[in-house]
Parts: C-alpha cells; sequence; structure tokens
C-alpha cells in the first residue's frame, strides 16, 4: 500500500513538471523540470528493482539516471549558453486556454471512456489513467511549441510518460531492449542537439514558424 | 537421372547461376566484353536449365513442394510449389530466355562504350530469375517480392537506353501503371488473407469456401485489373506500347514474350485453380475483355509505323486471343461443363507459348533492323530483303505464324480457340451465345486484320526500295543473332508440325490441375498429328496442312520460275511516268497501306489528318512543291480516361494542400486528433 502511495507521488511529480514544462517561459526551468521527470522514471525502475530483486532493471536505473537526468539536461544547458536562448519563444495557446486544454485532457484520460486501458491492471487504474493523461499532455506540449529545444524536451517527456505506462500496465520488455532504446534516445539527443545548434546558425531563431524554406 | 534433374536443388542452382550471372556481370562492368560475355553464358546456362529441367519434371509428371528457406516472419515463407502449369510456364520462360540470350550476346555490341553493360548484364538475369521465381511461388508475400523484382528489374531495363528523353518517359508511366496494379494485387492477397488466415496459396485454395460471394467478387476485379495491368488488357495497356519499344531489343522480346504472360499465369492459377466454384459473370467478363484487347489490339497496331510499337500493339491483340481462350474456360466451368472448360484453357495455353515464340522472333527480328537502320520508322525502310535476306526470312515466317497462317504454330492455337468458341456457340443458352458469337467474330476480325497488319509490316520493311539511305548500308546481323532467329523460326514451324503432340502435352497440363482430374478432353490427336474434336465437329491436320502447303508452294515457285518468267526481258522505252526514273517516293508507304481500313474505324481509331503543302511561289500559290500528308491517331484512353483521371487526382492534391501547411506542430496535432478518435472507435 506505502509503495502504492509512493508510485502515486512520482508520477504526480511527473504530472506536475509536464504541466511546469508547458508554462515556464524560461529554457533552462524546462530543462530542469525534464531532468526531475526523468528522475521520477529513474526512481520508478528502482522501486521496480526493489520489488523484484532483478539486476538488470538496477542497470536500467543506471542508465537512465546517466543518460535522462545527466547528460540530456548538461547537453540543453550547453546549448543554451553556448546561443543565449535563456527564453522560450510563445505557444500557440494563451496559458489560461493551455491550462484549459490539459484539464480537459486529464479528464478525458480518467474518463469511462478509456476505462478499458486504463484497467489492464485494475489495482493500478489510478496510476494508468495518470500515465494516460501523460502522454495526452505531452503531445499536447510537441503541438503548443514553437521552439525546436521545447519540442525536443516534448518528445522526450513523451517517451518518459509512455515508459510509465508501459511499466504500469505490465507491458514492459526486457531490459536489454530497454537499455538499447535507451542507448537509441542517447543518440537521437546528441543528434537532435547538434542539428539545432545548426539551425540556429542558419536562421537566427529556434521558432518552428521561421523555419519555412529549410531548401535554402 | 530424370528424377536427378527434375529436383529442387536444380531449380535452387538454377537461380544461384541467374545471380552468379547478376553479380558476376556488375563485377566485370569496366570490361564491356567481358560483362557481356559473362552475363550471357550464364543466362544461356540458367536458361537452358531451365529448359531441361522443366522437360524433366514434365516427363516425371510429379509436383515439387520445397522452400528456400525457413523465415522467423509468420507470414512470408519462401516456399514454392512447382506443379505442371508452372512447369508450362518455366519452359515457356526459359526457351524465350535461352534465344533471348543468345541474340542479346551479339546485340548488346552496339552498347559497347556508350551505356554500362555490367548493369544491363545484371538487370537481365534478375528478370530471368524473378521471372522463375514469379510462376513457381506459392506464398503471397514471396510471390509479390519476385513481382517487384520482375517490375523494378523490367523498369530499369525500359530506361537503360536513358539518352533518349521517350524511354525514360515511358518507363516511368510503366512504373506508375505497375504500382497501380500491384496496389490492386495486393488487395486481393490482403482480402484472401482476411478470410483465409494465410498468404500460402494451397491454404487460400482449401479454404477459398470461406470467402463471401461478394468478397470473391472484389477480389476477381482486383486481380483483373492488377495482373491484366501487366498482361497490358485495355484500358489498362498504355504503358504496353510505350515500354516495350524502349527497352533494348532482346529485352523487348522477354517483356512481350514471356514477362506480360506472368499476368495470364496468375490469372489462371487463381480462377481455375485457387478460387473454386467461380460464377459465371467472371468468365463473360473474361471473354468481353478478351474481345476488346484482341480487336482494339490489331487496330492500334495497323495505324502505327513505329516497328516495335508496332509488335507491342499485337502483344495486346495476342493476349486478347489468350483471354478468350482462358475466359471460354472459366465460362465453360462454372457451367460445370469441364471438357470444353478443358478445351478453353488448352487453347489459351497453345497460344501462349505460340505467342511467346513468334512474337520474340519478331521483336529480335525488328532488332536486328534498327540495329542496322537506326530507326523505328518503318516509312524509312523498304528494300530490306537484298541487305538482310535471311532476317527478313525468319520475318516472314514470325510474320505468318503471329498472322494465324496455316502451318504455322498460330494457326493451330487459333484454331483450337476458334472450336472452343463455336462449342460455346452450340451448346450455351441465348445470352451467352451471343457473347460467344461475338467472341467469334471478333476473334476472325482480329486474324484478317492482323494478316493485313503484317503483309503492310514485312511489303514495307522489306520489300521494294530502300527509302531511306541508310538501308542501302544495311548489312545482315551477326552469326549469334541470326542463329537465335533462326531457332525461333524453327520452333514456329515445329511447334505447327507437330502441335498434335504439344496439344497432348497441353492436355496433360491442363489436367493436372485439381479441376480437371479425371475429365477427357475434347479434342483428340490422332497418330498422324490430326486434332479432332469429340463428335466429329472439327479436325485439322498439321502434316497434311503442311503437305498441301509445301506442294502450292512448290508449284508457285516453279510456275513463276520457268513458266511466267521464262519469255520476260527487260526492255528499255518512254513510261508513263514522263521519264522520270523510278525511286521510292513512288512507293505506297506503310501509312497509305492501311489510310483505306483506318478510315473505316474512324469512329473507333479518331484518326487526326495533317496536310502541308509547299509552294514554289508562296504569295501566288499555283505552283505547288510538295504535298505531305501526316495521320495519326488519337489515344482516346489517354483523352478519356487517363487524362480526365489526372485531372481528378491533380485538383484533388492542390485541395489536399491545404492540410499540408509545412508546419510540425500541425501535423503533430493531426496525429494527436488521429489517436484520440481511433481510441474513443476501439475502446
Amino acid at each position: 500500500m506505502t509503495s502504492l502511495i509512493f508510485l502515486q507521488f512520482l508520477v504526480d511529480v511527473m504530472f506536475l513538471t509536464l504541466v511546469l514544462l508547458h508554462l515556464t517561459k524560461k529554457n533552462f526551468i524546462a530543462v530542469i523540470a525534464f531532468g526531475v521527470q526523468s528522475l521520477m522514471l529513474a526512481m520508478l525502475f528502482f522501486v521496480s528493482f526493489l520489488e523484484t530483486g532483478n539486476r538488470y532493471i538496477l542497470l536500467m536505473v543506471f542508465f537512465t539516471f546517466a543518460i535522462k537526468v545527466v547528460l540530456a539536461p548538461l547537453f540543453f544547458i550547453r546549448l543554451i549558453r553556448k546561443y543565449q536562448l535563456y527564453f522560450s519563444v510563445n505557444t500557440y495557446l494563451s496559458m489560461p486556454a493551455t491550462l484549459g486544454i490539459i484539464a480537459g485532457l486529464t479528464f478525458m484520460a480518467h474518463s469511462a471512456r478509456f476505462v478499458p486501458l486504463t484497467q489492464i491492471v485494475p489495482e493500478h487504474q489510478m496510476l494508468l489513467s495518470l500515465a494516460l493523461s501523460l502522454i495526452f499532455i505531452a503531445l499536447f506540449l510537441i503541438i503548443n511549441r514553437k521552439e525546436a529545444i521545447s519540442q525536443i524536451l516534448s518528445v522526450l517527456a513523451l517517451e518518459n510518460s509512455i515508459v510509465v505506462f508501459i511499466i504500469f500496465a505490465g507491458l514492459e520488455q526486457s531490459p536489454n531492449l530497454q537499455i538499447g532504446i535507451l542507448f537509441n534516445i542517447f543518440v537521437w539527443i546528441v543528434i537532435a542537439t547538434v542539428f539545432v545548434s545548426m539551425i540556429y546558425k542558419h536562421f537566427w531563431s529556434h521558432d518552428v514558424t521561421v523555419m519555412k524554406n529549410l531548401t535554402d | 537421372m530424370l528424377a536427378l534433374i527434375s529436383s529442387p536443388a536444380v531449380f535452387s542452382l538454377i537461380m544461384i547461376i541467374f545471380v552468379v550471372g547478376a553479380i558476376g556481370s556488375l563485377f566485370f562492368h569496366q570490361s564491356d566484353r567481358w560483362a557481356n560475355g559473362w552475363s550471357s553464358v550464364f543466362a544461356l546456362l540458367g536458361t537452358f536449365l531451365g529448359i531441361i529441367f522443366s522437360l524433366s519434371t514434365f516427363m516425371q509428371g510429379k509436383e515439387l513442394f520445397f522452400s528456400f528457406s525457413q523465415t522467423s516472419f509468420t507470414f512470408l515463407q519462401f516456399s514454392l510449389h512447382i506443379d505442371m502449369l508452372a512447369v508450362f510456364f518455366l519452359f515457356a520462360i526459359s526457351l524465350i530466355g535461352f534465344f533471348c540470350s543468345l541474340y542479346g550476346f551479339g546485340y548488346v555490341k552496339h552498347y559497347y562504350g556508350k551505356y554500362d553493360i555490367g548493369a544491363l548484364g545484371f538487370l537481365y538475369n534478375i528478370l530471368l530469375g524473378s521471372l522463375f521465381l514469379v510462376v513457381t511461388a506459392s506464398n503471397a508475400l514471396f510471390f509479390l517480392i519476385a513481382w517487384e523484382m520482375m517490375s523494378l528489374a523490367s523498369y530499369f531495363l525500359v530506361v537503360y537506353d536513358r539518352h533518349d528523353e521517350n524511354n525514360v518517359k515511358a518507363g516511368s508511366l510503366y512504373l506508375v501503371m505497375t504500382y497501380v496494379g500491384t496496389a490492386f494485387i495486393i488487395t486481393f492477397f490482403l482480402l484472401a488473407y482476411k478470410y483465409t488466415g494465410s498468404f500460402q496459396f494451397d491454404v487460400i485454395k482449401l479454404q477459398s469456401d470461406l470467402i463471401p460471394v461478394m468478397v470473391q467478387n472484389l477480389m476477381f476485379l482486383c486481380a483483373m485489373i492488377g495482373f491484366g495491368t501487366k498482361a497490358g488488357i485495355i484500358p489498362f495497356h498504355i504503358w504496353l506500347p510505350a515500354a516495350h519499344p524502349a527497352a533494348p531489343s532482346h529485352v523487348s522480346a522477354m517483356m512481350s514474350g514471356v514477362m506480360i504472360k506472368t499476368g495470364i499465369y496468375m490469372m489462371i492459377r487463381l480462377f481455375l485453380d485457387v478460387l473454386a466454384p467461380v460464377p459465371l459473370w467472371w468468365g463473360e467478363t473474361i471473354l468481353i475483355v478478351g474481345m476488346v484487347s484482341s480487336l482494339l489490339g490489331v487496330l492500334y497496331a495497323l495505324t502505327e509505323h513505329d516497328i516495335k510499337r508496332l509488335l507491342a500493339y499485337h502483344s495486346i491483340e495476342n493476349i486478347g486471343i489468350i483471354l478468350l481462350g482462358v475466359g471460354s474456360a472459366v465460362t465453360f466451368y462454372a457451367l460445370d461443363m469441364k471438357s470444353l472448360a478443358l478445351l478453353g484453357l488448352m487453347a489459351g495455353l497453345f497460344h501462349t507459348i505460340n505467342h511467346a515464340i513468334f512474337k520474340s522472333l519478331l521483336f529480335l527480328g525488328a532488332g536486328s533492323i534498327i540495329d542496322q537502320v537506326h530507326t523505328k520508322n518503318m516509312e524509312e525502310y523498304g528494300g530490306l530483303i537484298r541487305y538482310m535476306p535471311q532476317t527478313a526470312l525468319f520475318f516472314l515466317i514470325g510474320s505468318m505464324a503471329i498472322s494465324a497462317l496455316p502451318p504455322f504454330n498460330g494457326f493451330f492455337s487459333e484454331w483450337l480457340t476458334f472450336q472452343s468458341l463455336f462449342q460455346g456457340i452450340a451448346a450455351l443458352s441465348f445470352s451467352l451465345q451471343w457473347i460467344f458469337m461475338l467472341a467469334a467474330g471478333s476473334l476472325a476480325f482480329t486474324g484478317g486484320l492482323a494478316l493485313t497488319c503484317f503483309v503492310k509490316a514485312f511489303a514495307g520493311i522489306f520489300l521494294a526500295r530502300p527509302r531511306s539511305v541508310e538501308v542501302t548500308h544495311a548489312k545482315e546481323s551477326v552469326l549469334s543473332m541470326r542463329i537465335a532467329m533462326g531457332g525461333l523460326a524453327f520452333l514456329a514451324v515445329l511447334f505447327g508440325l507437330f502441335a498434335g503432340s504439344v496439344t497432348k502435352m497441353i492436355s496433360t497440363i491442363g489436367q493436372n490441375l485439381a479441376l480437371f482430374e479425371k475429365v477427357e478432353p475434347f479434342v483428340s490427336v490422332s497418330s498422324t498429328q490430326t486434332l479432332e474434336l469429340t463428335g466429329g465437329f472439327a479436325l485439322v491436320s498439321a502434316p497434311a496442312l503442311f503437305l498441301f502447303f509445301g506442294v502450292i508452294g512448290l508449284m508457285i515457285f516453279f510456275l513463276v520460275r520457268f513458266t511466267v518468267n521464262r519469255k520476260q526481258r527487260i526492255t528499255l522505252g518512254n513510261t508513263w511516268d514522263c521519264g522520270t526514273p523510278l525511286n521510292a517516293r513512288m512507293e505506297i508507304t506503310t501509312t497509305g497501306f492501311a489510310r483505306s481500313i483506318i478510315l473505316v474505324f474512324k469512329n473507333v481509331l479518331k484518326p487526326s489528318i495533317q496536310q502541308a503543302v509547299e509552294y514554289h511561289d508562296a504569295t501566288s500559290r499555283y505552283m505547288p512543291k510538295s504535298h505531305s500528308v501526316t495521320m495519326g491517331v488519337g489515344d482516346i484512353y489517354l483523352k478519356y480516361f487517363y487524362l480526365p483521371l489526372q485531372k481528378f487526382i491533380h485538383e484533388s492534391s492542390l485541395r489536399s494542400r491545404i492540410i499540408q501547411g509545412g508546419n510540425i506542430n500541425v501535423y503533430i496535432s493531426y496525429i494527436f486528433v488521429a489517436l484520440i478518435i481511433t481510441l474513443f472507435v476501439v475502446l
């Protein structure tokens, strides 16, 4: 029971960091929020390790921590400092509208319509509903943000959300596969940051709406 | 020994030979001679083994089931099933492939220094290998892989001569039409999978009764469009007259001779083997498609003055004739008249092999001519019989065979098709009688028009006087090319002379299908090679015809040689032409020859005539210097079907651009909305 409350706490923190990612205007805070969210994910894996005693899961905790909590934020912070990208560009929707949609998506994920999906493991229904709302909100984050760094963070947050859903739905793949996925994400982060640098050098902006002539 | 030859190991060896031939050609691509030699030797070896393998398997009368390897994919199995029908098509592919490879060895030399011969050899060997796999694959996904390999290899061969912009355009058209066809084929197999739960042909066959009738009808339409596009049935034929002429001639011969027959193979496999029983309207539809294709194909051929396009249109015509046989087979089968159905199938198969022989012969002949005269325009030929007498003889044999003149092979397969249609007229109900009557009428009409067309072609190419300087520089082709053409010409005669034996073998192939097991063929063959229908409705004897035409031929020869020409002397005097020496401009052109027939069918062909007059004095216009007439034929399919379709697709695409704003956020929002809708629908 205690474990379930603790897990609920971890997912709640992830949810809040995602809301913060929506609301913050500063890239630095967004990166920190992502780091915190990833830390919660690493802790979720750690709880899983304590329950199962599987050493591979401990390895995953280590990799998640190293890649998502340490390396990825470091990459982004370097990028922000290098190009003085302290402030993010605007979102498509205003703050009240954004909050309204987040509330709507959370409500939808908890609605009776999605019960077949959230009751895959009945004792995790609350957690699964929350994880589903995390997925929806992360997708909405990609849509709502105009800036490239925010979008990369959004994609990573979406990946975190999907992993949370998979954990609570009991759909976990073998640890080897998950480590492979983490390695993939790491490579992707490296490529994405290089790509963002190139875009900035070419367009002097990270606002995706100004990148109309990518063939130039 | 035979058992050893007709084994999976030998089939695998043939595949390995083609792969080694393909890769080796690429390896030697820096030396044109080596690349050509390597690819030709391996293609010849593979096809020769193919002939031996198919003949041996036929004589053994056994079926082969085997897999190349087990895959970890549930749906995909590299499994093959070589039954008699597959053996028949393997034989046709090997036979034509052998002669085309022999021809290609000499023909490819004129590409030396211009294009990469290694690439040509690679693609040619891949084409041969994929053709082998297409007719033997027994898993739908494996079949599709082989089908794609065949399509891609043939596409790159079509655009091989890429310096000509028309060839590149023809290749693009071919590729688009191929993929349209493939989309329908994939739909067919997906529907089959939905109801039978398997991509294996034998499983689909066993469980075909689980497929609802409406779905079966939909599958039939998909198969007709998908495989019909490859076969070149009207109105899905537009790629064929463009693509076949564009490819190197030995490839054109392969494409026209055997590649388009893979469409026919799959129609027979599906309609008379896998999807049983079949409704009556399938047979009626195939008959109507056959009628339209044969008749319009030959009419369009008549209007052509490009030699390879003319031959390509004749392929459409002959596919129509084959479909008349297959269509009557499906119709009779639907009516449970299996003996007559077998007769129809035999007619279709016999014409398939015959067409493969004479059409590849004609394409190879055309290639030899183009190689010497450097144009495909028949108006610039004339008098080539003096410069290329052997090619002229081979082309004449091919022309007579395709025109269904006895005693060549084309006559006997068309005779069988006629008999099949006549039996329909005699035995069926009133409405069906009409369809069979129209089919027989169109076949008769087609035969007459084909003869006219080849009189035009042969006379325009080989007779009279040269109409261009290039003709006077023409020489006979190199030995390998002549041997290849001679071999095919010999086969055109042989398959005619031994039409009885060939018919017997084809009836064995037909009887191997589960549908015709223990069904007695409606045609019997006597020891003297006489074909006779049950009940004595009709009979024909190939040796008697040979003897008759031989005697007539000899009589005419001696009559002309020793009686008519005996007292003829060349006399000089004033001629009616005001003293102007006779020259090529006084000859009737191929366009002029066909003009009267084209005008009879002007409502179908929509001919356009442009006249241009040049005057000595442009201001007075009383003294014309020259008067030229250019005749063209409008493409009604392009005008009334493809262009409106293209316009519709283009306009729809322009409208749909609204949703494609170039903004990643918008695209992701589409994904998001789609996800939400999907979840709402599914949950």
